[in-house]
Order: structure tokens, then C-alpha cells, then sequence
């Protein structure tokens, strides 16, 4: 009896394996050593200049090869004009390969500036910066600075938000569906507006070999499902724990919009890395308004509950504090990637969630979606959004 | 309680081990890393001295040396083969081989595909005096269709226009009288011509009038530019191809020597060109044509294909530079040096002095 298992099972292994292999061979026929078979076309080479940086009497330009064969690093310029440079480790870059090509110029701040590299066969990629501001240097100063906008950007405006919770408390139950299905129009328009940030990263600073739409896609189901699946268990657990259902909801709201906040946070510190201090300001109070609303998001499903004050800080602490990091991260170790990963963790995050709202809609009032109320609320959500976004 | 002590430590041995490696990586290859560290040095445009840990990426400083060396372009100029005709006149043969598929290093680390006129760009300076029969054995080993377009006087057949000459050994002979004096370009004039001109197939046809100009240190400057990156824009520009050649490794001239420079402008794309001359003025005759000099000046503007004869002596020694004045061009190679050395047998001094 053992024995016949274990043959089943060496069975079973190897089953699952022929099908490699004779992938392994059609893949070494076809790029293998002495294959002519797709020796046809010109590969052209391209780079990323993924980052620029403005310090002392020099700029530095962070160039990743994105192309599809290895290429050398000839020639820098600045405003297309040639300029000694140096790159480093060194000018060969290998597919994926990141060097740093550093360029001596007496630059002028908030000036524009086209950085070029030419690489061998004399082809020039540029990129333009705006307006050259200072490095973030990531000293002690800046950090607080950071938090500080955090704070107001996220933790405060959520904190005011939540005082709406006594008004929404006295409430009908119709009106109390009205505010549900405003907090999830309010939630679809973060959703809409971190997918279109993470869209317009991706077009403006990512090269096209990331497949930056597809990644934003990937990323995105991915973070959906998995809070989807963490959800369910933490709502199901709910059940039998001391925990409601409705703190079990407004916790997983909380982390959605923690994660969002993260982007935005992400958004005000690339803004001032990229020396676009006035947009940043408008960012900031632009922000500060917006996020307010997500404090009645929290709220809404917690107007049932009693002794709430304490749960709902720690709430508001995870909805707001990831502005914070995410300033911190954007100001001082910004890369396109990691934006448009967390851009698109966070519209995912915000999806899930407003599933979870209207499921629990659903199921408090009478298994109907289609009320005035919450017909209404979402639309209003939605308006209420847009015209606040307008301010950014 | 026992399982979930194991469970915890088996989650740090897979967190400790990566590290440990890496760490123990570190160590064992330390010497490799850091090794890498060597530092070099490059001075910036502004003179500033910068190190660096990588390579340094620098058309001027760089220690490449490139294939095709303005240096000796600069004075070669090609007399031909000589012989008498039957009335006397001088027979002047030259034979030119036409090439498109040459990939040159035309600055440091940057490789382009030139087409050439006896494998260099700009092609060999040819030379004959007024009333000279020049006669040019063409050959094409391109792939494409080439000929070679004269300026000057010369009969309609042989005008390089309507004749082109087929690639892979297509030949043709070019034949007519040299005139009139003065400083004049060939080029290939197959369409699409900008592409011809461009990629590098033109030279300098100098006519010295019967009765010779005065002994002078003569050179040619063919101001040429190149778009490696095919969108219709100058990537660098050059006098003799080069980017900063000159500016590398400066012109040896005399103090109070006569120099006689024949400048071509080749430049494609952009509509003009210039030189301005540091510390002096020149005397400038367009097109050579004239053996009195039409401006004294330290800047002269040229267009697509006009083209003249600068003279001029330095009364003081040291390093002056020679660069267009539409400074774009200057900072993208077209600069130079002349390094003005003592003249030692000073015979003009003292010709001037008595």
C-alpha cells in the first residue's frame, strides 16, 4: 500500500515536470548557442533616466537600461550643450543595470534644465526637469518637516472628519445608509484618482519596459484580493470575538485608507524633492480638505457602536500616519517604481473596501442597493470629492 | 508550547542565514570591493578638477585616439599623379573609391556609420592649379548609388547629377579643366542629397591660380557636423570631423609666419556657420576667387557650402583659440587651438625690421 503511494506520487511529480522540460528544450532550440532561427530584426537599445539630482556643482543623473541589449554610456550634455562627466561604477550597462553619471555644472535653482546621454552607437535620450532645486539631503530637520506635513495632511484632517461620528449617530437609518454610501462614492473617487497618479507615473518617469500599465493592473488585483481574503477572516472573526462587525468594517476602511494616504504622502514629498515648493503648498491644503471626508468614512460605520472614542483614534492614527512615510519616502529615496507600486497597492486597497461597505449596506437594510439613500449618497460622495479635488 | 518555540526559531534561522552569508560575502571579498574604489580625475569646462570612483566620460580629455586623424588631414593635400599633355598642359590623375559601409569612432565611445570618399571624412583635399586637366577614376564600392559633384567650372556631363554611378564597383571618370582659382567643395549629389552630404561624402577642391600665392604655412578646415542620431539636428560639429580635436591637440604655428587657412563650410541642417579668431584678424577672400582680400576681420559667417581663404601672422606666442561664434557649435566640439611657438629662423622679423 505505502509503496503504490509513493510510486503515485513520483507519478505526480513527474508529471508536472515533463511539461518544463520540454519547454527548457523548445526555449534553447529557439535562443540557444547556433540558433539562427530569430536572428532577424535590430534590437534598439534604450535607457531610463529614472532620477536627477541637483547638488553641489554638479547633477546627477540615476540611468537604468531598459532596452533589450546591453549598452555603454558615451556622452553627457546638459541643455544639449557636451560637458565632461563621469559614470559610475562604470559605462556598461547590462540590461536592467543602473549607473550614476555624474555631471560637474554650475547650476541655477528653480531653472529648467534637459539633461542628455548619448550612448555608443549615438543615439541621445533626454529628460527635462522643471524647475533645479537642492537635493533632499535626509537630515533630522527635514525629516520633522516631513512628519509635521504628514501630520497635517493626514492624521489631523482624518481626526476632524471623525467628529461627524455624534452627528451621524442621532440619524435615521435611511440617512445613516446615505452616509455609508457616501463614504463608498468618496472611496471610488480615491480609488479612480490613485489609479490615474500611478497612470501618469508610470507614463511620465517609467520606462516602457515595466509595462507600466499591466503593472499597475498586477499590482493592483493582487492587493485586492489579498486585503479581499483578509477581510472576510477578520469580518468572520468578528463574529465570535469581541470585536462588532462594524469596527471589523470601519478597521478595514481605516487600513485602505492608510495605505491611499501613503501615496499621497508619497505625492507631497516628491513634490518638494522635485523643487515644486508652490504645488506642493496647494498639494497640502488640497489634501488637508480632501482627507476630511475620509475621517467620515471611518466614522459612518461606527455610529453604532458605544465607547468608540479610543478605538477611533487608533483608527484615525492608521488611516492618517501613513502620510507621514510616505513623505519620508517620497522626499528622500523617490523612485518611480516603488510609486507606482504603492499607488496601485493603495487603489487596490480602496477597492476592496468599498466592496466591504456596500456588502454591509446590503445587509443591514433590506438586501436592496437601489434606495434614494444610497443612490444619493454615492453620488454625493463622488461630487463632494471632485469639487474638493479641484483645490489641488 | 514546544511547537511554537520551534516553529519561532526556525523563522529566525531563515531570516539569519541570507544575512550571515551576505555578511561573510562581504568579508571574504572585501578586497575585490574595494578594489574597484580607484579613483581618476577629469577637469570640468569651468577648470575644476573632479574625482571619481567610476569612469570618466569625456570627448576633450578622454584617452581614445580615433581612426581618422585630422592632424594629418589638416596639411595633406593631394597633387595627383602628373603628366604633360601633348599641348603642355599638366595632366592631373586622381582615383576615388566611394564606401557606405565604415563605422568610425567619431568621438570617444560613440561609433556611426560614415560614408566615405577614400575611407575618410571629409575626403582627400585635392589640389591642381588653373588650366590643369583634372581627371578622377570614380569608383563606387558603396552600396548605394554615389557620383562626385564639383563646384566650379566644368562641362554639364561632368557635373555628378545625372550620372549616378552604381553601387558594388560602379565606375566613372570625371574629367575637365580646374577653374577658376580660389577654394571650392565636391560632394556626392545622389538623392536624397541632404542624406549623401551628411553621412560624410564631401572634400575640398583647392585651384591655385597660375601665378602662385606667397609662401605661407597653408592648411584646410572642412567645418563639418554630424547627426548620429538621425533627427535631422547636429549632434556634434567639428572643424575636420573631430569634436574638440584641435582643442586636444593644438595647431603647431610660427609667430610672424605667414598661415593661410581654405575653410569650407559643410555644416548640414543648421542654416549658418562661423569663425572667430582669438587675439588677431584675418584677411578673408570668398571662394579664393579674389586675390585681394574682400574684409579684414576676426569673424566671418558662412552658409551651406560658402567657403574662402583666411591669412594672417601672429605677432605674439601662446595658445589662441579658433571657434564658431554660434557657441552652440563650439560646445558641442567645433573649437580649437592654435599654439603659437617662437618662429626661430625669424626671417620675416627681420624682413620687417629692415
Amino acid at each position: 500500500m505505502e509503496l503504490s503511494n509513493k510510486s503515485s506520487k513520483i507519478k505526480l511529480i513527474v508529471s508536472g515536470i515533463i511539461p518544463f522540460l520540454f519547454l527548457i528544450i523548445l526555449m534553447v532550440y529557439i535562443f540557444g548557442p547556433g540558433s539562427e532561427l530569430l536572428d532577424l530584426g535590430v534590437p534598439l537599445p534604450e535607457i531610463t533616466m529614472e532620477r536627477i539630482d541637483f547638488i553641489n556643482s554638479e547633477i546627477q543623473v540615476t540611468v537604468r537600461n531598459t532596452g533589450p541589449i546591453p549598452v555603454e554610456i558615451a556622452m553627457a550634455d546638459i541643455n544639449d550643450r557636451i560637458q565632461p562627466a563621469a559614470v559610475e561604477p562604470d559605462r556598461y550597462l547590462q540590461r536592467y543595470e543602473t549607473a550614476l553619471v555624474r555631471i560637474p555644472f554650475e547650476w541655477n535653482e528653480s531653472e529648467p534644465y534637459r539633461v542628455g546621454i548619448t550612448i555608443g552607437d549615438g543615439v541621445r535620450f533626454e529628460k527635462e526637469v522643471e524647475a533645479a532645486a537642492f537635493a533632499l539631503e535626509p537630515t533630522f530637520d527635514l525629516m520633522i518637516f516631513f512628519a509635521i506635513i504628514g501630520t497635517y495632511v493626514g492624521i489631523i484632517p482624518v481626526m476632524i472628519g471623525l467628529l461627524w461620528l455624534p452627528f451621524i449617530k442621532r440619524i435615521s437609518k435611511q440617512k445613516y445608509h446615505f452616509f455609508l454610501a457616501l463614504t463608498a462614492g468618496l472611496l471610488l473617487f480615491l480609488g479612480i484618482d490613485s489609479v490615474e497618479e500611478a497612470l501618469e507615473v508610470s507614463k511620465e518617469s517609467l520606462a516602457d519596459s515595466f509595462n507600466g500599465v499591466l503593472l499597475i493592473a498586477t499590482v493592483l488585483m493582487t492587493s485586492f484580493l489579498g486585503l479581499y481574503f483578509l477581510g472576510e477572516k477578520l469580518v468572520n472573526r468578528a463574529k465570535s470575538s469581541r470585536i462588532t462587525k462594524p469596527v471589523a468594517i470601519a478597521l478595514m476602511i481605516s487600513i485602505g485608507i492608510g495605505l491611499h494616504n501613503f501615496g499621497e504622502g508619497l505625492a507631497i514629498g516628491a513634490a518638494v524633492g522635485l523643487g515644486s515648493i508652490a504645488f506642493s503648498t496647494f498639494l497640502i491644503v488640497g489634501f488637508a480638505l480632501h482627507n476630511t471626508t475620509e475621517g467620515i468614512a471611518i466614522a459612518s460605520p461606527m455610529s453604532r457602536e458605544k465607547r468608540v472614542i479610543g478605538k477611533l483614534a487608533v483608527m484615525g492614527m492608521i488611516a492618517g500616519a501613513p502620510a507621514i512615510f510616505g513623505a519620508w519616502v517620497g522626499g528622500f529615496v523617490y523612485s518611480p517604481f516603488t510609486s507606482v507600486v504603492f499607488l496601485s497597492i493603495g487603489a487596490g486597497a480602496i477597492f476592496q473596501v468599498i466592496i466591504t461597505i456596500l456588502k454591509w449596506i446590503r445587509e443591514e437594510g433590506d438586501k436592496n442597493l437601489s434606495s434614494g439613500a444610497v443612490a444619493s449618497g454615492f453620488v454625493v460622495g463622488m461630487i463632494i470629492m471632485y469639487l474638493t479635488s479641484i483645490l489641488i | 508550547m514546544t511547537i511554537m518555540i520551534k516553529s519561532r526559531s526556525r523563522l529566525v534561522m531563515i531570516f539569519l542565514i541570507p544575512i550571515v552569508t551576505i555578511v561573510s560575502l562581504f568579508m571574504v571579498f572585501s578586497e575585490e570591493i574595494g578594489a574597484q574604489q580607484e579613483e581618476k580625475t577629469f577637469v570640468t569646462n569651468s577648470g575644476v578638477i573632479v574625482t571619481t570612483t567610476g569612469e570618466v566620460l569625456d570627448p576633450l580629455y578622454a584617452s581614445a585616439t580615433v581612426e581618422f586623424d585630422p592632424m594629418e588631414y589638416l596639411r595633406d593635400f593631394n597633387y595627383g599623379r602628373i603628366s604633360q599633355l601633348d599641348d603642355g598642359t599638366t595632366l592631373r590623375e586622381f582615383t576615388i573609391i566611394a564606401n557606405d559601409d565604415k563605422i568610425m569612432e567619431v568621438s570617444p565611445g560613440i561609433f556611426y556609420n560614415v560614408w566615405t570618399f577614400n575611407g575618410t571624412v571629409p575626403g582627400p583635399t585635392i589640389r591642381a592649379t588653373e588650366g590643369d586637366i583634372v581627371r578622377i577614376k570614380f569608383i563606387n564600392n558603396g552600396e548605394k548609388e554615389h557620383t562626385m559633384h564639383f563646384h566650379g567650372i566644368h562641362p554639364a556631363e561632368m557635373d555628378g547629377v545625372f550620372e549616378p554611378v552604381g553601387g558594388n564597383g560602379g565606375q566613372f571618370v570625371y574629367e575637365f579643366e580646374a577653374g577658376p582659382a580660389g577654394v571650392h567643395p565636391y560632394h556626392c549629389h545622389v538623392m536624397p542629397l541632404e542624406e549623401h552630404i551628411v553621412r560624410g561624402l564631401y572634400g575640398v577642391f583647392i585651384v591655385d591660380p597660375k601665378e602662385e600665392r606667397p609662401p605661407a604655412d597653408e592648411m584646410v578646415m572642412v567645418l563639418n557636423g554630424l547627426d548620429t542620431d538621425f533627427d535631422t539636428e547636429n549632434n556634434f560639429y567639428a572643424a575636420n570631423t573631430i569634436p574638440f580635436y584641435y582643442q586636444r591637440n593644438p595647431i603647431q604655428i610660427n609667430a610672424d609666419e605667414l598661415i593661410r587657412v581654405y575653410v569650407v563650410n559643410m555644416v548640414e541642417f543648421d542654416p549658418i556657420n562661423n569663425l572667430h579668431l582669438h587675439g588677431n584678424l584675418y584677411k578673408y577672400y570668398p571662394t579664393g576667387t579674389d586675390l585681394v582680400p574682400s574684409f579684414y576681420t576676426d569673424m566671418i559667417t558662412l552658409s551651406q557650402t560658402e567657403r574662402g581663404i583666411m591669412e594672417f601672422e601672429y605677432k605674439y606666442t601662446g595658445k589662441y583659440l579658433f571657434h564658431a561664434h554660434k557657441v552652440e557649435f563650439s560646445e558641442k566640439g567645433w573649437v580649437g587651438i592654435f599654439m603659437v611657438n617662437e618662429n626661430k629662423d625669424n626671417k620675416e622679423s627681420e624682413e620687417y625690421g629692415t
